[in-house]
């Protein structure tokens, strides 16, 4: 659920991260609210929300506002969440994902996490259609995550087969990730701001009549 | 549902959210849609916008679920009392929800009142 406020001249978007428990979607807003404040030398106007459980499981979600520049002339806003990876927490993983306009779909590399991250996808389009969203309707990036830990002879996936089970439908755009060091991190935002952007723009600015020239 | 608002919407929506401020004598009022986008605001903001709005829609997205357990399609308002300043959270549509800060001398029924008499003209706004 895009907005696009003219006197204000700001366009927000809603970017979600999605994915099984523990794969890392926590940590990725930890590791650009951190690089941020510290960009800033710890003058950030808005903090990170997280509502979690003891043992550092998200409970509801975790939010963060990014401002990213100008688009148009419009200051571009990013709502960032997460949702609950844990399979209980399904109704709020739902809410979460109201209004969404871009998912990052973080995918845990570890070889014994082949199944979480399956069944975590096709959970995904199912409480997608329960908005009425396909995969279609919003805009994806996949990230492979924890791909540092190959180096500490820990069995991973490798990427093709992960892009072949996930991605061979989407075709869209992945990337190897490591969150705690925060590899890729900022690109697949990017990227992932980029494609919902566009889309916002094309969506709600091509079909409406009462824009300033 | 996305929204685009143009310069004059904007300014309808801050003028009536200023309004409801003079006639009810609340602090602050704020309107944010269902996925905690800020549409608009008005009053003393001593705190982190961006945040009240996102954990007001989550804050109504949980008790939605509370109150299908108990067998209601879900609460239209919601009230929270503090020792120095009250919350109260009203729907004004399916996707807008309407926040107003007020301090616990000021009478709940009248800002109730109040905040009933500018759903009207929120509606007219929002093309409704």
């Amino acid at each position: 659920m895009a907005i696009i406020n003219f006197k204000e001249k700001i366009i927000q978007i809603k970017i979600v991260y999605y994915g099984p428990g523990r794969s890392g979607k926590t940590t990725n807003l930890e590791y650009l609210y951190s690089s941020l404040k510290k960009k800033f030398n710890g003058d950030l106007p808005s903090k990170l929300i997280t509502i979690d459980t003891q043992g550092d499981r998200t409970l509801f979600f975790d939010f963060f506002p990014i401002e990213l520049g100008k688009i148009n002339g419009l200051d571009l806003k990013l709502q960032l969440y997460t949702t609950p990876g844990q399979v209980m927490y399904e109704s709020t993983r739902r809410l979460v994902l109201k209004g969404v306009d871009g998912v990052v779909f973080v995918a845990d590399s570890l070889a014994s996490r082949e199944e979480a991250n399956l069944e975590s996808f096709q959970n995904l389009k199912d409480n997608l259609a329960h908005h009425k969203l396909g995969l279609d309707d919003i805009d994806l990036v996949f990230q492979w995550n924890k791909r540092d830990l190959s180096e500490n002879g820990i069995p991973l996936l490798d990427m093709e087969s992960m892009e072949n089970q996930l991605n061979s439908s989407v075709k869209t755009k992945s990337f190897p990730t490591s969150a705690t060091l925060g590899t890729n991190v900022f690109k697949t935002l990017n990227v992932a701001a980029k494609l919902s952007v566009t889309s916002v723009i094309e969506k709600l600015l091509d079909k409406k009549h009462d824009l300033p020239n | 549902m996305s929204i685009v608002l143009s310069e004059e919407k904007a300014d309808r929506l801050d003028s009536s959210l200023s309004k409801l401020l003079d006639e009810s004598g609340a602090t602050y009022a704020m309107l944010t849609d269902m996925g905690g986008n800020l549409l608009s605001k008005a009053g003393d903001e001593s705190f982190d916008g961006a945040a009240l709005a996102v954990l007001t829609a989550a804050n109504f997205a949980a008790t939605k679920e509370i109150a299908s357990l108990i067998g209601e399609k879900d609460f239209s308002l919601l009230f929270h009392r503090g020792e120095n300043e009250n919350i109260h959270f009203s729907k004004i549509n399916a996707d807008i929800i309407m926040i107003a800060l007020f301090k616990p001398y000021l009478s709940l029924g009248l800002l109730r009142l109040k905040v009933d008499s500018i759903k009207e003209e929120l509606h007219e706004i929002l093309g409704e």
